[in-house]
């Protein structure tokens, strides 16, 4: 025994017991819909995580080769039901670039309203969810509360509260009705006090940072290898977003929008000083910082939402009427990524001549944020696994399409 | 013939719990499956605390509960849980294996019966029952003082010789608890496995 | 051969019968059994059913909406009333890997022990269902027991999400009851008993009399006691064994319907027991903060007048521990939960540590500093001290006083004059009664091997 004290390939482990396969999912109420993880445990420990997808999988990619590209705006809802707002204005944004149709400049500030709003609707989800995944429940009801308000404001816009098919490819289906910006302009201004409360139950909660603080580690090399992208990728650091980084095509939506990139430099947020420091604990891409940064960039897409609003007001004429359901798309392909609030969502669009596309293929942000797992999962604790789950805000929607 | 409101109900509580005592320390003996003996081992430890609680002893019945069935039997079954329990599921027990018990039990139960019968207040029944359960709260408080290091009973011996070796329990009590802690740290020690880092990350322990 | 059932309120109730029973008669024995039984069931069926409509009601409010409505009419005080009914009419599922017997006795062996632990918590001034000396141990060590049900559920369900539930309760619960044992022994050992009744009736008259505010340590005390309280009834932030979002349900992730139900009967019987036994050892028991009956001279006047006063003993002691079970319920809809290893570093970097340096704080207090200063130091309880802690006298040996006063005298040779050299005896030839009841030094050690026992 003492000959391999030394030896610094052995690892001490506690009192050595019995490895344990088991299931979690995909009807586990912490794996955010129908994901499986077969975990090969050790008591407490995991040693090996390994997700495994597909039981939400319901050809969305197919049906795009079947219908037209109007049509196809429902299928884009249920990617990622969470933020269907995002998922409308992707595909449509890839069809007017097949098309090289530009929306009027009522009709963009409409875009960046409504992309931003359910960014915050979706950050709101994941952060609530978050407090259900470490067994605090009462956070999920504040954020739906607030929620509730984002969904009431969509549905008076489109009819619809959760799958909206609003922003189609050359607009939307309608302009925001009469008094809409006040009832907004009332939620903004109700929101900014309330993101204290949950930085009180949550972010700087002291059971909350032993829970997250340096639990499922991911450095920012192994975030890009990975081809990770969004919260989960700047929570590691990396200074990248698509809104200000991607394809002009999408960048224009935002330009001369006044907003920071929420990731840390040189151990500061943008704008921190309002909210919780930075714990000491906390390393640099863990649970924590990924959890941080989606509730820094509810304020700044608060702030966006805000400008979104006086911008729209002061731009003339319409948003643009949503083209023709047999409008042919010219042979050739499209490409786009936007910044949905999970990260990098990818169309590509491939068109024959045809009103209904030849090819269509989504790149998914949550699969990749998935592909970490059983990276960051090894040698944690059963706990941590749904903590870093959760810190990835996964969409079974969006992942298995 | 005792009428049923003259019945003593003391004694029949006394035989309920002695019935369940033995009942289920024989089904310890003759079930197969650890969990379940263990579970039969609380319910027999549990009816004898019940014999202790008849006599008056509440502090010793509490104390069974506590150490062995909350203690003891807990880590047991936390211990099968945490290892193989395929191995532990099924234990039977070979028949050589019950001869030599069955000698070693039945030497002890006579060794310990014919102790308890040279003790001649036990032989015949106490028939004054007051002074019995006057005497029956007085039985902690002098063990307590025995483990602070102050006999008691010493000042009503008279024999100097037996009062010479009449010291507090203190001492043989901390070395007792002080030798448990040395085992339960040196099982633990043992019982750590070391495993190489390479191993761990092909996921074949 | 101990009395097994406190004869008080059966001969209470006999007697305005006009029927008289002796204690050692079967049926007498029987009928006071039959009446602690039902009324503590009745307590405890009560306390928890009106504990899930609490939870809920209070849980809404944390939450911002309403919790139960309509059933009942106002406030959906029937709420759990109807949990109950469907909970009754569920299907009784059991899984084909269970170990069927095991699977079955599970919830009765939890709910058996959150039950009996109540043989031993008195409700008011000898409203106990059995005097037990050592209650304070014997509440413990019963609690404990509670464990065994959640172990053989995970255990016998053949789920591994329940085994892992079952492991994480053995190792907290067994972990946890260390801090716990520490924690009680300091309110032990100043009041020289771990007779309940008489630790409450050494809180009698006002506020200042209470133990937590004994002194700096029992007040610390009482908040770690409160911690690891949570802990071992497995409540949120420690609710390990059932985590949801990590177990699915934990121990009981396989169980519906009634047997469910009687999981979580035992559970909030326990929160009720810890938070009644905190009461008591800290929170000065059936007194309130004014001693309004003993002012009116109620609580010594016998008949009708002194029942009154027992009752509204009764009603204070309830009220403090309902208290007690909504901060548990508060913190439970407030805070994360904690991951397994960080349960077992509070119970042992934190609790323990924290318990037994305000278990020697508490006993310097007690013994002036280890004998440095005169005597103990100045407590708040002496501000308006009713009478000294050693006259309180327990309840056998006020049986044995009375006893002897009957019999006119019972010099008994050959017992051991056991403490003649500290304490002047004051029941004629029982000289045993006053160590129990004398404080500090006598009674510490005594209770220390109890409580770490």
């Amino acid at each position: 025994m003492a000959s391999h004290l030394g030896d610094p390939r052995v690892v001490e482990f506690d009192v050595r017991t019995d490895e344990m396969l088991i299931n979690m999912g995909p009807q586990h109420p912490s794996t955010h819909g129908v994901l499986r993880l077969a975990l090969r445990t050790d008591g407490e420990i995991v040693s090996e995580a390994t997700p495994h997808i597909g039981y939400l999988h319901r050809c969305a990619e197919k049906i795009g080769e079947n219908l037209s590209h109007r049509q196809y705006i429902p299928y884009t809802d249920r990617m990622d039901y969470l933020a269907a707002m995002n998922m409308n204005l992707g595909w449509a944004l890839v069809v007017e670039k097949l098309l090289k149709h530009e929306v009027p400049e009522r009709g963009r500030h409409l875009r960046v309203l409504m992309a931003e709003l359910n960014r915050i609707a979706s950050h709101l989800v994941a952060m609530g969810t978050y407090g259900l995944d470490l067994g605090s429940f009462t956070p999920f009801l504040y954020a739906f509360r607030e929620r509730e308000r984002i969904l009431d404001l969509f549905e008076e816009v489109c009819g619809a509260r959760l799958t909206y098919s609003y922003i189609t490819p050359g607009g939307a289906t309608g302009d925001l009705t009469e008094g809409w910006l006040e009832k907004c302009e009332a939620f903004l201004d109700q929101l900014a006090p309330v993101i204290e409360e949950y930085h009180t139950l949550l972010t700087s909660n002291a059971v909350f940072i032993r829970r997250t603080a340096g639990i499922g580690v991911l450095s920012a090399e192994m975030a890009i290898d990975y081809g990770t992208s969004g919260p989960v990728l700047r929570g590691s650091g990396v200074d990248y977003d698509l809104r200000r980084d991607g394809d002009p095509w999408y960048t224009g939506l935002y330009r001369d929008y006044k907003y920071e990139v929420i990731v840390q430099k040189d151990g500061h947020y943008p704008k921190d000083r309002d909210y919780p420091p930075v714990p000491a604990e906390a390393v640099l891409g863990d649970s924590w910082h990924r959890f941080y940064v989606r509730m820094l960039e509810v304020v700044q897409s608060v702030e966006l939402v805000r400008q979104a609003m006086e911008r729209y007001r002061a731009a003339k004429g319409d948003c643009g009427a949503p083209l023709k359901l047999t409008q042919r798309l010219p042979k050739g392909e499209a490409y786009l990524e936007t910044e949905a609030p999970r990260g990098q969502m990818g169309f590509f669009l491939v068109a024959d001549g045809n009103a209904i596309p030849w090819r269509v293929r989504v790149r998914s942000s949550s699969f990749c944020n998935l592909s970490i797992t059983h990276e960051v999962c090894r040698g944690c604790l059963i706990a941590d696994v749904p903590a870093v789950i959760g810190s990835l805000d996964i969409v079974m929607g969006e992942i298995d399409r | 013939m005792m009428t049923l409101a003259g019945m003593d109900w003391h004694a029949i509580y006394f035989w309920l719990f002695a019935l369940l005592t033995c009942g289920f320390a024989l089904a310890v003996l003759f079930s197969a499956n650890v969990v379940r003996m263990a579970f039969y081992l609380v319910l027999c430890l549990g009816a004898s605390a019940g014999l202790f609680f008849l006599t008056g002893a509440e502090f010793v019945a509490a104390m069974q509960l506590m150490i062995y069935v909350g203690g003891t039997l807990v880590l047991l079954v936390f211990g099968v849980m945490l290892t193989a329990h395929s191995r532990f599921v099924s234990l039977r027990t070979p028949s050589g294996e019950w001869i030599l018990a069955l000698i070693a039990g039945s030497a002890l139960l006579a060794l310990l019966l014919s102790a308890a019968l040279k003790v001649p207040d036990w032989v015949k029944a106490n028939p004054d029952r007051a002074a019995i359960s006057a005497a029956d709260v007085e039985a902690t408080t002098p063990i307590g003082m025995g483990f602070a290091g102050v006999r008691v009973d010493k000042l009503s011996q008279t024999d100097p010789q037996l009062l010479g070796g009449m010291s507090g329990y203190l001492l043989p009590f901390l070395i007792v608890s002080i030798h448990l802690l040395v085992v339960l740290i040196g099982a633990a020690y043992m019982a750590r496995a070391k495993r190489r880092a390479a191993a761990v990350d092909e996921g074949a322990v | 051969m101990a009395e097994l059932i406190n004869l008080q309120i059966l001969n209470r109730l006999l007697g305005w019968a006009g029927v008289d029973l002796p204690p050692s008669h079967l049926a007498g024995a029987v009928l006071a059994a039959l009446v602690h039984g039902v009324i503590l069931l009745g307590i405890v069926a009560v306390a928890a059913m009106f504990f899930i409509w609490a939870e809920r009601k209070v849980a809404g409010r944390i939450q911002d909406r309403l919790g139960p409505t309509r059933v009942g009419g106002r406030f959906g005080w029937l709420q759990a009333l109807a949990d109950g009914i469907k909970l009754l009419s569920k299907e009784d599922v059991r899984p084909r890997e269970a170990d069927a017997l095991l699977f079955r006795c599970a919830p009765y062996v939890s709910f058996a022990a959150s039950f009996t632990a109540y043989l031993a918590l008195p409700f008011s001034d000898g409203w106990v269902a059995q005097h037990i000396n050592s209650a304070v141990f014997f509440i413990l060590a019963v609690l404990g027991l509670e464990v065994f049900g959640v172990i053989l559920a995970g255990y016998a369900s053949g789920s591994k999400w329940s085994l892992f539930g079952a492991m994480r309760e053995s190792a907290q619960v067994v972990s946890y009851e260390v801090p716990l044992g520490l924690c009680v022994v300091v309110p032990v050992f100043i009041c020289g008993t771990m007779n309940l009744v008489t630790i409450g009736n050494m809180q009698t008259g006002w506020l200042t009399n209470w133990l937590v505010f004994h002194d700096p340590f029992t007040f610390a005390v009482f908040w770690v006691y409160f911690t690891c309280a949570i802990a071992s009834v497995n409540r949120a932030p420690f609710d390990l064994a059932e985590a949801e979002s990590e177990l699915v349900a934990g121990f009981h992730t396989e169980y519906s319907g009634m047997r469910w139900c009687y999981f979580f009967m035992a559970e909030y019987g326990s929160m009720l027991l810890v938070s009644g036994l905190a009461t008591i050892l800290f929170f000065g028991g059936w007194h309130g903060p004014v001693p309004v009956f003993d002012m009116l001279g109620w609580s010594s006047m016998g008949g009708v007048l002194q029942y009154v006063a027992e009752l509204a003993g009764a009603a204070n002691f309830l009220i403090k521990a309902v208290v007690g079970v909504t901060v548990m319920i508060w913190v439970r809809w407030t805070l994360p939960r904690l991951r397994i290893d960080q349960v077992m570093t509070t119970c042992l970097k934190y609790c323990t540590p924290l318990a037994a340096v305000c278990f020697l704080g508490a006993l310097g207090w007690q013994t002036g500093m280890f004998g440095l200063a005169a005597g103990p130091l100045w407590s708040p309880n002496q501000l308006m001290a009713v009478k000294q802690r050693g006259e309180y006298r327990e309840s056998w040996v006020l049986k044995a006083e009375a006893a002897a006063a009957a019999e006119g005298s019972a010099a008994q040779a050959g017992r051991p004059a056991a403490s003649g050299d500290r304490d002047e005896p004051d029941v004629s030839g029982e000289t045993e009664p006053a160590r129990s009841s004398a404080t500090g030094a006598v009674g510490s050690p005594l209770s220390r091997k109890g409580g770490v026992g």
